[in-house]
């Protein structure tokens, strides 16, 4: 079936079970795809914008008050939504950071903060992860005075992932902020696998900025995002533009520089918005996504020669496996190669595999209902065992 | 405004979430689409609500 010249209606998420492990969090919400239809049209949101003509001071529909809600829900003083969470890395990074200055960024962070801080021309300084993949407050300090030395100087930014991309793991923010603000390092905690599927509470963790991404955790379409600041980083990074035409004498009233104007327009910013209910109250229930993550890792690890990469039990549903001691050997000798085992479990209406790995991957179980977990567990151990691989008991 | 037309547009608007609302049954329920109690009745007050709606479509944009 097409929707247009050339474009497949994608139904991935109609006919399977989708674990892709950055599209979990995105699934819409009925009433976000809803939104949607109704404010498709480029301008669409911009049907009664009046003075002080800026998008987050529209009242009709409701986006001022989105604004103000999305920022009392993270326990934060004044919110943007972004096109994505990096506009946002890009925004706070354009801000603090001048040529030559260090940058604290992890051996985790997501390549996205690594070209904000190239596009301001800063110098990254990653704190390394330990042996089991965290972040530590401890190593955050032995950084910052590492930098210290060799810059003469602390960092002028921190941008530190609250659950890293690579293995999922939950990192000490609230930590590794105390030690930055022994040294007075503003930091911005990358929420974008966080906000919107578990409680973040932003003064709680003691952070000058969330961001968070509205198509990987917000039930919401591309590119979305949010940053929200306390109010005191608020004035400087939401500051209002002073340029003025030398012929014109134009000024541009109310709108910020590091946002461009108006950012998040149209049926990315309405999508966000009809999806908030729900995402306010199903962080509420991150226990019982854990529990489904739970029920499908005890199957995998039930699989002679499967591990977990991730830290374990889990606290996040995106989970790291290495199986090159267990669906990696049948690659060895099957005929499909790597590729029998996504298409094994696509066959089974399961997506989100990338075709051919067998050794290191990824998956995250968010949002699947508790069925779907079950159903996820049997198909693995399913697929394992008619490939002639051992179950334990 | 046309009242006329308008009510055509609320009815399209209110089928396409209708069938929103079952695209999300199907979502919910994927693989295998084997719908339980409370899911098939949902989707069964969808769809006669959606005749419904498609019924005086016909009779808003047909007259």
């Amino acid at each position: 079936m097409k929707c247009g010249e050339g474009i497949e209606a994608r139904q991935v998420n109609e006919l399977f079970i989708n674990i892709d492990p950055i599209q979990a969090g995105g699934r819409l919400t009925g009433d976000a795809i809803k939104a949607i239809i109704a404010y498709g049209d480029g301008y669409s949101v911009c049907d009664n914008c009046r003075k002080p003509n800026r998008l987050d001071c529209i009242a009709k529909p409701p986006i001022d008050t989105f604004h103000k809600d999305v920022a009392r829900w993270l326990n934060m003083d004044e919110a943007r939504m972004m096109p994505g969470a990096r506009r946002g890395f890009q925004a706070v990074a354009h801000t603090y950071v001048e040529k030559g200055d260090p940058v604290l960024l992890t051996s985790l962070s997501h390549y996205t903060e690594f070209l904000a801080v190239e596009g301001a021309r800063g110098v990254p300084c990653e704190i390394p992860a330990d042996a089991g993949h965290i972040v530590t407050p401890d190593a955050a300090a032995a950084k910052i005075e590492e930098t210290k030395k060799k810059f003469g100087k602390a960092p002028v930014l921190a941008l530190i992932d609250q659950v890293d991309y690579q293995y999922g793991n939950l990192h000490d923010i609230a930590g590794i902020a105390k030690v930055a603000r022994q040294y007075d390092v503003p930091v911005l905690c990358n929420g974008a696998y966080t906000v919107g599927t578990m409680p973040v509470d932003g003064k709680a963790l003691g952070v000058d900025f969330v961001v968070g991404s509205g198509h990987k955790s917000m039930a919401s379409p591309a590119p979305s995002g949010v940053l929200a600041a306390t109010a005191e980083r608020a004035k400087e990074i939401f500051r209002t533009t002073a340029i003025e035409g030398d012929v014109t004498g134009r000024k541009f009233g109310v709108k910020e520089p590091e946002l461009m104007g108006c950012t998040l327009m149209g049926a990315t910013l309405v999508g966000m918005m009809a999806s908030f209910p729900y995402v306010k109250e199903r962080v509420k229930h991150f226990n019982r996504e854990l529990e489904n993550n739970r029920i499908v890792m005890e199957s995998l690890l039930s699989i002679e020669g499967t591990k977990i990469l991730s830290e374990y039990p889990r606290k996040h549903t995106l989970t790291r496996v290495d199986t090159t001691a267990s669906f990696d050997r049948v690659a060895t000798t099957h005929k499909k190669k790597g590729f029998y085992f996504s298409s094994a479990l696509n066959d089974r209406g399961i997506f989100g595999l990338i075709p051919g790995a067998t050794r290191v991957w990824k998956f995250n179980t968010y949002g699947t209902t508790a069925k779907q977990a079950r159903y996820l567990a049997d198909a693995f151990v399913a697929v394992a065992t008619e490939n002639g691989l051992a179950i334990k008991k | 405004m046309n009242l006329v037309s308008k009510r055509s547009a609320d009815l399209i608007f209110s089928a396409t979430y209708l069938l929103t609302d079952l695209r999300m049954i199907l979502r919910e329920t994927a693989p295998g689409h084997e719908l339980d109690e409370r899911q098939r009745a949902e989707a069964a007050r969808l769809l006669e609500n959606l005749e419904r709606q498609v019924n005086s479509l016909k009779q808003e944009m047909l007259r």
